[in-house]
């Protein structure tokens, strides 16, 4: 995402555009959220209790946590929504515009989680918007999902604002045909015609009075230009979202491949393949067997899925060898040798603390240049975006994708030159 | 008193009975030992073997590649397995891939995979080289799991 | 198997669920004693949870009383013939190495005296089963493992059994259950009951219910393991162990067909070996003094074993390692001898002197020798009682599942799931596989693959959940490797909780509870050896796990 952001950022600017990677990024494998920052004053189990925006969120991030990249970029946290607009609109196939405050979502673990924004078939399924019963689906030829755990994710806030549900199977699919299937497979047999609309009336059937909407897994159609949720829900009369996905995703794969399908038609040139003397803008880089030379370089590489930060023993940045520095905490020190030191001494027993290995990452200044241990700014026009920034840990802090789509837009406009 | 045995009685196997037992001995030390566990499949594992599992150990799980596999809804045993069995329980050992050979050998080649992978696990050639090594061993002769000889 | 009736006499209390206390409890129903088992976590949750999984014929024991050899191998015979689908080969290499260059005639001698000692071994291989021994001149060697490191001379190969110790443990619980023994997991012995000098029985506290009571009987053995010196304080009896701490690696897959034995940096002897789908780098010997029930692998532990493998098979740093795991050795007490000098022998206490008679304990001996220890206890109970010694039955009897093991593929054609699922079934199960294919006969929904790890279905997991005594959700990692492999749970642990939480009635928030749990058990596992993909792999489970689960 923030490659892509960043890409198409730049090319708004005017800028002309190579993405060069050697492996398609994490897109793929998100569920379907897109958090930026939940607010640090609401519990777990109370979320609707406080209602801040997200922005208002971020900046209160930006304080409580010295390393995180909204710190970094507190003195621009003004354009984060911007960012998030820009982002949601270039995707608008597959993504819903942002809500000021966070939506909440039910997910297959029972559990409600914050996002700024979502997938467009997820929306309807905000528990925060929802008034009245909510109905939770599962497919009764089909073990993967089950709607008793999903609702109990709503039931747990009950007393808080969320609507009641009602968990119920659809015995929409021949076992023998389903039983066994994968994700993506389910979601193509609902593309086909007449499925949604069966799935709509069976529904209908086992609505509770004064139904507001209705949940499902989140395997309602591979392709959006399917319309599998809108036929659901025109056959059942009630608004149909999907739940949030776990791997394989669903969701995922939808916006990868409208990332891919938008990267595309704004003229960003993608080579596939690893990029190899990468010593710096200005200078001829081998990727994919052509030779590319660019102005400026935005490195939006990843964390360790993606590759942009490795460790072989040592933490080092996959790319241009910039070092892997600690953004807070004991290990942020400079005398520290943070990238060469052992798993278990830069992570925790306990899982749910916040893990210095896992938050691992390049150091950058407020205009997204990577640093040295000693601060210094590496080059004019290198930037980093994205999960190769540490100071976060993209995959359980909720701000994930919102460092990857605020880094990327700053990021490719000022490779673009335009002034921030 | 028995360990001063135990070492009389080693040291006249060492003297007498072991040279004379590697008298009686047929074929190499090397045909020995793998016709010990040919049975087993516990065959040497090749570097290209070797480099196949290294590259096969970047699959994180992700299930990405199914997706893009044109024979997914086909065929059954990969149905249900899933394209990425193949990395994991197909590939850790030979057992487990002389009794994949049906999944692994549908595979049309269509490399719909292979550009899906975070990872860059080369799943295609992958799938491919995996199939090829799936007749080396006949897995039933394996069966049924009982004490042999 | 909980529950009805734990409050009541007994004739044998047996404390402690590992292979000892299991065995011991199996022997003793067999032999017609009323037996409660207690087991403060889930069995085989300590040592015998985190050996190196060997049924090996004590081939050490050449050199001070053959006829320890000759008992061994025959017992490692009788644990094959009652669990055979459990066993599986492992062919060793030991390799010959010279310090310099060249080999000097000291060299040359001691590889003689190797291959003569194994090439002895062989004579006791028949009584399990084992393949004689082969000597390979360097040449062979390396066509037949072409991993290792230039320079070695040749090698003798030598066979040896593998085994799920889990797995092995929970079957002799299931085959004591059978014969009427009462079996408790997560049920803490809080204290002997003690009469007239003697002990009268123990008090118990379920930890999951709180529920307590008080189970009387004349017998009581302490199996332990490597809780017993603490267990002891708290009860008023001394018994005598230098706990050793062993850690092990896992690799994702097996690296070879081939264990290979090395030597660390101190010398100490360690190996690398395909265990099951894995391989396994193992093991270190280091006193431990603390809570074996607070245990962790360091720093200097991952890279001492790394180090010691790569000394031979450089290729293995660029494996990928998924976890490393650790238990306690219940080593027999000696003071001013080093951790690997230790007697590996057991031995029976009697705390009659110590104003508790009618206490045993037992300390030391091997997995493999679990069977012949749990005799020897079984035999001394029995006396204490004053019955009559009824004949030991256990080396012939087959375990749950050892008998008329059936044919994968058979299986998979007849009940239409993927061969290599049905070969793992069979594994896990043997003849009772066929049992846990009849549940997704009867609802083709539990065919749903959970693990592709290990090749476990729906079916399986609520099978094991009604059969096999579990009572939390990590309890499946024991049972069937559930998210013990490289995928840390990614796909299979929210499935199987929801299997499972259908069978024991949980509520949803206990559901998410006992994950919760799981996932905290396998980060302490990873988290040592985060590293490469195993890393990658990590972040994908925490977004999955933390950030959409909220677990």
């Amino acid at each position: 995402m923030a490659g892509a952001t960043a890409a198409l950022a730049a090319r708004e600017a005017g800028g002309r555009v190579v993405l060069a990677r050697k492996a398609p990024g994490s897109s793929g494998l998100s569920g379907g959220a897109i958090s930026v920052a939940e607010d640090p004053a609401s519990m777990p189990d109370t979320p609707f209790a406080a209602r801040s925006g997200v922005v208002e969120s971020a900046r209160r991030i930006a304080v409580t946590r010295p390393g995180h990249p909204y710190r970094v970029l507190h003195g621009r946290l003004d354009r984060l929504w911007t960012a998030l607009e820009f982002a949601t609109g270039q995707l608008s196939s597959v993504l819903a515009p942002p809500s000021g405050r966070n939506r909440w979502l039910l997910t297959p673990f029972g559990h409600a989680h914050a996002a700024a924004a979502c997938a467009r078939s997820m929306a309807a399924g905000d528990l925060a918007e929802v008034r009245g019963p909510l109905v939770v689906c599962g497919f009764e030829g089909h073990l993967g999902w089950d709607p008793w755990l999903v609702a109990s994710g709503a039931e747990r806030v009950r007393s808080l604002g969320a609507p009641e549900t009602l968990a119920v199977r659809l015995d929409l699919f021949r076992w023998e045909d389903a039983a066994l299937a994968r994700p993506f497979d389910l979601a193509r047999m609902l593309e086909a015609p007449g499925v949604a609309e069966e799935a709509g009336r069976l529904l209908r059937k086992a609505l509770p009075r004064g139904a507001a909407a209705a949940v499902f897994p989140p395997v309602l159609g591979l392709d959006p230009g399917a319309r599998v949720p809108e036929r659901i829900a025109a056959e059942a009369g009630i608004p149909v979202a999907e739940m949030l996905s776990d791997l394989p995703s669903v969701p995922g794969l939808r916006l990868h491949r409208a990332i891919e399908a938008r990267l595309a038609a704004a003229g960003v040139e993608v080579l596939q393949g690893e990029v190899r003397d990468a010593s710096g803008p200005d200078v001829p880089a081998a990727v994919g067997g052509r030779e590319v030379v660019a102005r400026s370089w935005v490195l939006a590489s990843g964390r360790f899925v993606g590759g942009g930060i490795e460790r072989h023993g040592a933490l080092m940045e996959g790319v241009m060898g910039l070092p892997v520095l600690a953004s807070e905490g004991p290990f942020a020190d400079p005398s520290v040798r943070f990238a060469g030191r052992s798993s278990a001494s830069i992570t925790l027993r306990d899982s749910r603390s916040p893990q210095p290995l896992l938050a691992a990452g390049l150091r950058v200044d407020e205009e997204l240049h990577p640093l040295d241990a000693e601060g210094r700014t590496l080059h004019e026009r290198v930037f980093a975006a994205g999960a190769v920034v540490g100071g976060h840990d993209p995959a359980s802090d909720g701000t994930g994708m919102g460092v990857a789509i605020f880094t990327g837009w700053l990021a490719g406009r000022a490779a673009a030159g335009r002034a921030p | 008193m028995s360990k001063v045995r135990s070492y009389a009685w080693l040291a006249w196997r060492a003297v007498v009975s072991h040279p004379l037992r590697g008298l009686r001995q047929r074929g190499t030390g090397r045909e020995r030992f793998l016709e010990n566990y040919a049975s087993e499949g516990l065959a040497p594992t090749t570097a290209g073997e070797r480099a196949a599992a290294e590259a096969a150990s970047a699959c994180i799980s992700c299930g990405l590649c199914e997706s893009g596999c044109a024979l997914r809804g086909a065929i059954p045993s990969i149905r249900d397995m899933g394209l990425h069995a193949a990395f994991r329980l197909y590939s850790k050992s030979a057992e487990m891939l002389a009794r994949s050979g049906d999944a692994l050998a549908a595979c049309a080649s269509c490399t719909g995979c292979e550009p899906l992978c975070p990872t860059g696990v080369p799943v295609a050639h992958l799938v491919r080289a995996f199939a090829a090594r799936s007749g080396d061993f006949d897995a039933t002769r394996r069966d049924p799991a009982g004490p042999r000889r | 198997m909980a529950g009805e009736a734990s409050q009541g006499t007994f004739d044998v209390v047996v404390l402690g669920g590992g292979v000892n206390g299991a065995g011991v409890a199996r022997d003793c129903a067999m032999r017609g004693l009323s037996v409660l088992l207690l087991e403060k976590q889930d069995l085989a949750s300590g040592a015998s949870g985190a050996s190196s999984g060997m049924i090996h014929g004590g081939i050490r024991y050449m050199t001070s009383d053959r006829r320890v050899t000759e008992l061994a191998s025959r017992d490692a015979g009788y644990i094959r013939r009652i669990a055979p689908h459990l066993t599986f080969r492992i062919p060793f290499l030991i390799p010959f190495a010279t310090h310099g260059e060249e080999a000097t005639l000291l060299d040359r001698l001691t590889w003689y005296a190797t291959e003569v000692y194994v090439g002895t071994y062989d004579l006791f291989q028949p009584l399990k089963g084992g393949k004689p021994s082969a000597r390979l001149t360097a040449e062979e060697l390396y066509a037949v493992e072409p991993s290792l490191r230039p320079g070695l001379h040749g090698a003798v190969t030598l066979d040896e059994w593998g085994i799920d110790g889990q797995r092995l443990c929970l079957l002799n619980a299931l085959s004591a259950a059978a014969h009427g023994a009462q079996v408790r997991t997560w049920t803490e012995a809080t204290g002997l009951v003690r009469e007239a000098g003697r002990v009268a029985g123990v008090r118990w506290r379920d930890a999951l219910t709180g529920e307590h009571g008080e189970a009387r009987a004349s017998v009581v053995v302490n199996a332990t393991g490597g809780w017993s010196p603490r267990w002891g304080k708290s009860n008023g009896v001394l018994v005598p162990m230098r706990p050793g701490k062993g850690v092990h690696l896992s690799l994702d897959r097996r690296h070879g067909n081939y264990g290979i034995i090395c030597t660390a940096v101190d010398g100490r002897q360690m190996f690398l070996m395909p265990h099951e789908m894995e391989s396994i780098i193992g093991t270190t010997d280091d006193d431990y003094y603390d809570d074996p029930d607070d245990l962790d692998a360091t720093a200097e532990e991952v890279e001492y074993l790394v180090e010691g493998v790569a000394s031979l098979v450089p290729s293995v740093r660029q494996s990928r390692i998924t976890r490393a795991w650790w238990g306690v050795r219940t080593t027999i007490y000696e003071y001013g001898v080093e951790e690997d000098d230790l007697s590996r022998d057991h031995r029976i206490l009697d705390h009659a002197a110590e104003g508790s008679a009618g206490l045993l304990s037992i300390v030391g001996g091997k997995l493999a020798s679990y069977r012949a220890q749990s005799e020897e206890v079984t035999d001394r109970a029995l006396a204490l009682l004053g019955r009559a010694a009824l004949p030991c039955r256990t080396h012939e009897e087959p375990l749950p599942g050892g008998d008329d093991v059936p044919v994968a593929s058979e299986l998979a054609e007849q009940h239409g799931v993927p061969e290599a699922i049905a070969a793992r079934l069979v594994y896990r199960h043997g003849s009772l596989a066929r049992e846990v294919l009849r549940v997704a006969d009867d609802d083709p929904r539990m065919k749903l693959v959970v693990c592709r790890d290990e090749g476990i279905i729906a079916a399986e997991v609520a099978w094991i959940a009604r059969h096999e005594n579990v009572r939390r959700l990590q309890d499946l990692r024991r049972r069937c490797r559930l998210a013990v492999g490289g995928c840390g749970g990614l796909d299979c642990a929210r499935p199987a909780a929801q299997v499972v939480a259908r069978e024991l009635g949980w509520s949803a928030d206990q559901l998410r509870a006992e994950l919760s749990d799981l996932l905290e058990v396998g980060w302490r596992e990873r988290r040592p050896v985060l590293d490469g993909w195993q890393l990658a792999e990590e972040e994908l489970l925490r977004a999955v796990h933390r950030g959409l689960g909220g677990l």
